[in-house]
């Protein structure tokens, strides 16, 4: 398929892009639990902007998606995240939310405005801290919005196990591919792979002593098929296939990336890390919602006039083994190039953060790698997908 | 315009200006509408008068207060078994087509819904085009036929999935949970809710819109059309409500996967095919024995509600009038002011229920730190909203300022009635109701909150003795209906007859019993506990007595329920038993040994099962794997058993101890034993109670089932009334009369 031509002021580049250590939600032992989400925010937002040398005064926006806007991340947290990372008063500051997807469409409409020639230099950022925030406290969504449908879908959990049963993937091939999360994921961490996107951030050790944070926390280097086998089903009680261990876990933290045109880069002295060729966001029906990354990434991969195959390495995001497998059956990929760095289920899940922490770390792993083209994709609660196909520079 | 020609009893018609009827109900001998055989007829008729007079829009509204429908006629309702299947499929027909008369007229209908709105009201309601509903706060909306065993057989099944969704509609219809009039305009079941001086106007308002725009032919046309659903979400909620029902009945009850599966098919049909499904699922519900014992279970109820507490006579020589009876209600509760004594669990959940029923209510206990501790517990306890799972702090709050709390016994010198609720002990118990009686009125009640002290020992601490019963929470006292008012052999009738009033504010169901040991409750809990360390003596793994006893459809195990009672406090009880019931029941060595070990159950950690960590909730780990060496002194020769022999084994005995009961005169009447096992033991309402499912086996069965087990002594033998019930066919249980 012929690719689509550009022009440099039109394309968008990230420039730079980083994250937290991602943290466990919990009270008692999470290494986030005395820190506030807008400054774990702040942190990776103030980072991706000094590690870019970009000129700060040249940021026009922030973008920061979010999917529990309220208490500490209430009132258009972008502009106090602006604010605390030290960013000029004359940047401007929005908030967004596509829930799972938010921050990666934080990144898709900042390359938007680029692409339109509206604003160019700004930074995007995605932050969740589901210790202080859990995700479904305050919520009362509209029964009718669930007439064609159930309340159950709201449980992600659920949707989960309707793939599993319906689309028959077993537990033990969803604990299996856990395990290859954890692995994949203890490796990168033990061979640095990871040190050049992990912003150190304070937080507190188990014991409550002060630490750096610059490993996440849920990854479990020990785990094993024998100790997933023994949990139970964690959202249909005795009949599910569903378990802590192939769920990923709550969790804290926080990715950034700047972006501006290829053309405002050069003019800047700035070297990219990749252009963003393509975005897409699709609808489908809530209880299959895990199944969004595929026609959001069919979808984004023909706007950038590509197929799938061409793509050299692949972050899906893993809300859920059995969604990430069920979406693995549905490419028709065996995903050896899904997710080399382990994914969430084993760095764990901030929701409004992952899209942003993915994407991080795919960009990370392409220029590691060699790999000129990439994909980045996830699935949404009640039903949609978003997917961004990234070529490194 | 031209009257019709018959005088009707249950229906008044009206006519507002511009021509719109208003037909309001009021069905006669009923202080709440229900649908009678009557109302059916008048409302056929006045259909029929419109047909030829035709109006331009009815409005359908109540003339009793706070009540539209509650529902169908119970008793009409009771009669369903004896039919036979063609003749309830009739009556599913004549309703529906009655009901769609409405829905087919050319002119359009509202309901006002200001009130109970439940049942076959609510299909009367949503055969109307358009509904609106009050905001007051007796104004409820639901279909509770499925707590009755059934599902809403006048076409609820087909309309409401059509008006509010599937998923919505099963909701509503698998829970049997009503919903206030602004839930039910967030859900689109009623069109408006408004405050109820306005129902009538807004009623017309939407009438005449209606009228003008002609709307309800398009929802006509969407009410008669297959429903649309896409087909992963069709999978996705048939197995996510599965999964909620099997979770939630153990598959023990047939009615809320009928509704699923009737719900579902008739969304793929139109609304006149789906009606077929919904009377054909109704038919074999009919025929269902689950559904018949949970109309009995529902009666049960009923008659409780209106049982004085007295029998025969000494109803009509009452020195003190009813207070119960419900045009005093309202003074009475104002006149109402109760104390506790004891600040224990039991005392804290019985205070807790009495601000829950907004009763202004005095707490003592003299350990200061005993009572603060206790107040928050309560005032969480009483502000639980049920919908939300959590406590409402506003409203915890508000309840805060009913609660009097003092360490000075001195407080409940103004008290009408007294609870002492304090420990176990006798001679605690004795010295705590003569300070109270030196404290209060000649004229205040005195109850004692006792599972274990006969009323008569206590009785004897005080110099009038008259006033004084026992009355027996269960715990949880939130969750436990069942209270036993127990009288003692100087209790006076007005005593009885007020605590029985008494209980029924607190939205209890209070059975009168005789002072003997373990009173009812304990008395039939007893053997099955018994049993239960019995068969684990004869090597039947733990696990499996409680399985089985679960799956028999008991909320917990016997061992299970040892270990959340406390082995100490089991162990206490059970040495009252087997002092009085020594032949039947010994005191089984096991319990002491276990106590002895520190193995007081769950809140030591340790009891038959271990537990990670201690206290109430603390989550179960496994069985015990120490309890094999414990039983080792104590067991008893292997028998292989097999499941049923187990069940049989575990409730043969409880049902031979109800007998005994009866005939010892400890219980009113036999009906009694049946509400009492269900709302303090849990035992399963699908079965009817103890004594029903006596019945389902017969007297002869029993008897037969009864002889496998012959060698185990007096505890298997027939008393001499069930060998009389099985000579007779007599049942154990007693008919309603309607």
């Amino acid at each position: 398929m012929p690719r689509p031509s550009r022009s440099p002021e039109t394309t968008p580049v990230v420039v730079s892009c980083c994250r937290t250590a991602i943290g466990r939600a919990d009270r008692d032992t999470g290494m986030f639990r005395h820190v506030r989400g807008d400054e774990l925010a702040a942190t990776v937002v103030a980072a991706a902007v000094a590690r870019s040398g970009v000129d700060p005064a040249t940021i026009e926006d922030v973008l920061v998606g979010a999917t529990q806007q309220r208490a500490e991340l209430g009132g258009n947290v972008a502009r106090s995240v602006g604010l605390l990372a030290g960013l000029p008063l004359s940047t401007a500051a929005t908030s967004m939310n596509r829930l799972c997807g938010t921050s990666l469409q934080a990144l898709a409409q900042a390359c938007h405005a680029i692409s339109a020639g509206a604003e160019n230099v700004q930074v995007v950022a995605g932050i969740e801290h589901m210790g202080h925030l859990p995700m479904d406290s305050d919520l009362d969504i509209h029964p009718r919005a669930f007439a064609g449908s159930s309340r159950a879908v709201l449980s992600m959990g659920l949707t989960a196990e309707h793939l599993a049963s319906s689309r028959g993937v077993s537990r033990r091939r969803q604990e299996e591919y856990a395990l290859t999360s954890h692995q994949r994921a203890t490796t990168a961490t033990a061979t640095g792979a990871f040190d050049s996107e992990i912003v150190p951030q304070q937080g507190l050790d188990e014991q409550g002593v002060v630490m750096l944070a610059t490993r996440d926390q849920s990854i479990r280097g020990d785990t094993s098929l024998e100790a997933m086998a023994r949990l139970k089903p964690a959202f249909l009680p005795k009949v599910g296939s569903v378990t802590a261990a192939t769920s990923a876990p709550l969790s804290d933290g926080a990715a950034a990336l700047l972006v501006m045109s290829e053309a405002e880069a050069k003019r800047q002295g700035l070297r990219p890390l990749a252009r963003v060729l393509a975005t897409a966001v699709v609808g489908l029906p809530p209880a299959v919602m895990g199944l969004g990354p595929v026609p959001a990434s069919q979808k984004a991969l023909t706007r950038a006039g590509l197929s799938l195959g061409d793509i050299g390495l692949i972050e899906l995001n893993e809300a859920f083994a059995a969604q990430v497998l069920a979406c693995l059956d549905e490419f028709g990929i065996d995903g050896e190039q899904v997710n080399v760095h382990g994914g969430s289920l084993a760095i764990g899940h901030p929701l409004g953060a992952s899209g942003a922490r993915i994407a991080t770390t795919l960009l990370h792993a392409m220029h590691q790698q060699q790999v000129s083209l990439g994909l980045a994709t996830m699935c949404i609660g009640m039903g949609q997908g978003i997917a961004v196909v990234f070529e490194a520079v | 315009m031209p009257e019709p020609t018959t005088d009707f009893t249950s229906l008044t018609l009206d006519y507002l200006p511009d021509d719109i009827a208003v037909v309001r109900v009021a069905v006669p001998g009923h202080s709440q509408n229900v649908i009678t055989a009557t109302f059916l007829r008048e409302l056929g008729q006045i259909l029929d008068h419109f047909a030829a007079v035709p109006p331009r829009g009815l409005i359908l509204e109540s003339g009793r207060p706070g009540s539209f429908f509650a529902g169908a006629d119970i008793d009409r309702l009771n009669r369903l078994w004896e039919l036979p299947e063609p003749e309830v499929a009739d009556l599913c027909d004549r309703g529906r087509t009655l009901f769609g008369r409405l829905s087919a007229s050319p002119w359009p209908s509202v309901a006002v819904i200001d009130g109970t709105c439940l049942g076959g009201g609510l299909e009367l309601a949503l055969a109307c085009d358009l509904r609106v509903a009050t905001d007051d706060p007796r104004t409820s909306l639901g279909a509770p036929e499925v707590k009755l065993g059934l599902l809403p057989g006048w076409g609820g099944t087909v309309r409401l999935p059509r008006l509010i969704g599937p998923g919505p509609a099963l909701e509503m219809l698998i829970t049997g949970d009503a919903v206030s009039g602004r839930r039910a305009a967030t859900l689109g079941l009623v069109d408006a809710c408004v405050p109820s001086v306005a129902a009538r106007a807004a009623a017309l308002r939407l009438l005449e819109q209606t009228v003008a725009n002609a709307n309800h032919t398009t929802r006509r046309q969407q009410q008669a059309e297959a429903v649309p659903l896409d087909a992963d979400e069709k999978a996705f909620l048939e197995a996510t409500t599965a999964a909620l029902i099997l979770g939630r009945t153990g598959g023990h009850y047939p009615a809320p996967l009928a509704i699923l599966k009737t719900v579902l098919q008739g969304c793929e049909l139109e609304a006149a095919e789906a009606a077929v499904g919904e009377r054909e699922a109704f038919v074999q519900l009919t025929r269902s024995p689950v559904a018949r014992q949970l109309v009995r279970v529902f009666l049960l109820g009923e008659q409780n509600r209106r049982d004085s507490g007295l029998s025969g006579d000494n109803q009509n020589n009452l020195s003190a009038p009813d207070p119960s009876a419900p045009d005093r209600s309202d003074s009475s509760k104002r006149d109402c002011r109760p104390a506790v004594v004891g600040a224990g669990i039991m005392g804290a959940g019985i205070v807790a229920r009495h601000l829950r029923s907004a009763l202004t209510t005095t707490l003592v206990d003299i350990n200061a730190a005993a009572l603060s501790r206790s107040i928050p517990d309560i005032l969480a306890e009483a502000a639980w909203d049920r919908n939300a799972r959590a406590s409402d702090p506003q409203r915890a709050v508000e309840l805060a300022g009913l609660l009097r709390s003092s360490t000075d016994l001195a407080a409940i010198a103004q008290a009408d009635l007294v609870i002492e609720s304090v420990i176990e002990r006798t001679d605690l118990k004795r010295q705590v109701l003569s300070e109270i009686e030196s404290m209060v009125a000649e004229t205040t009640v005195l109850c004692t909150n006792t599972s274990t002290n006969p009323i008569a020992t206590l009785a004897e601490s005080l110099s009038n003795a008259s006033r004084f019963c026992g009355m027996h929470f269960f715990n949880p006292v939130r969750r436990m209906k069942l209270v036993e008012v127990i009288r003692g052999p100087a209790t006076s009738d007005a005593t009885v007859a007020t605590v029985v009033a008494h209980a029924k504010r607190l939205g209890k169901y209070p059975v009168v019993v005789q002072d003997s040991p373990g009173f009812l409750v304990n008395r039939v809990l007893t053997p099955y506990l018994h049993e239960a360390v019995e068969l684990l003596r004869e090597g039947i793994a733990p696990d499996r007595i409680d399985r089985l006893s679960r799956r028999f459809g008991m909320p917990l195990g016997p061992l299970e329920l040892y270990d959340m009672v406390g082995l100490d406090t089991a162990f206490y009880a059970g040495l009252v038993m087997a002092t009085a019931f020594g032949e039947r029941i010994d005191a089984s060595p096991v319990i002491p040994a276990l106590v002895k070990a520190g193995w007081l159950g769950r809140k030591s950690g340790s009891g038959f099962y271990a537990y990670s960590g201690s206290g109430h909730d603390a989550p179960i780990t496994g069985v015990n794997r120490q309890l094999a060496d414990r039983l080792e002194p104590y067991r008893l020769p292997e028998r292989s058993l097999r499941d049923e022999d187990i069940i049989d084994r575990l409730f043969l005995p409880m049902l031979l101890e109800a007998l005994l009961v009866l005939d010892e005169g400890i219980v009113r009447e036999s009906n009694d034993v049946d509400l009492a096992v269900i709302h303090a033991l849990g035992f399963p309402a699908f079965r009817g109670g103890l004594l029903a499912w006596g019945d389902s086996l017969g007297a002869a069965q029993v008897i037969e089932r009864l002889k496998r087990f012959a060698d185990l002594g007096p505890r298997m033998t027939p008393p001499p009334s069930l060998l009389d019930h099985a000579a007779t066919g007599r049942p154990f249980t007693t008919h309603f009369l309607s």
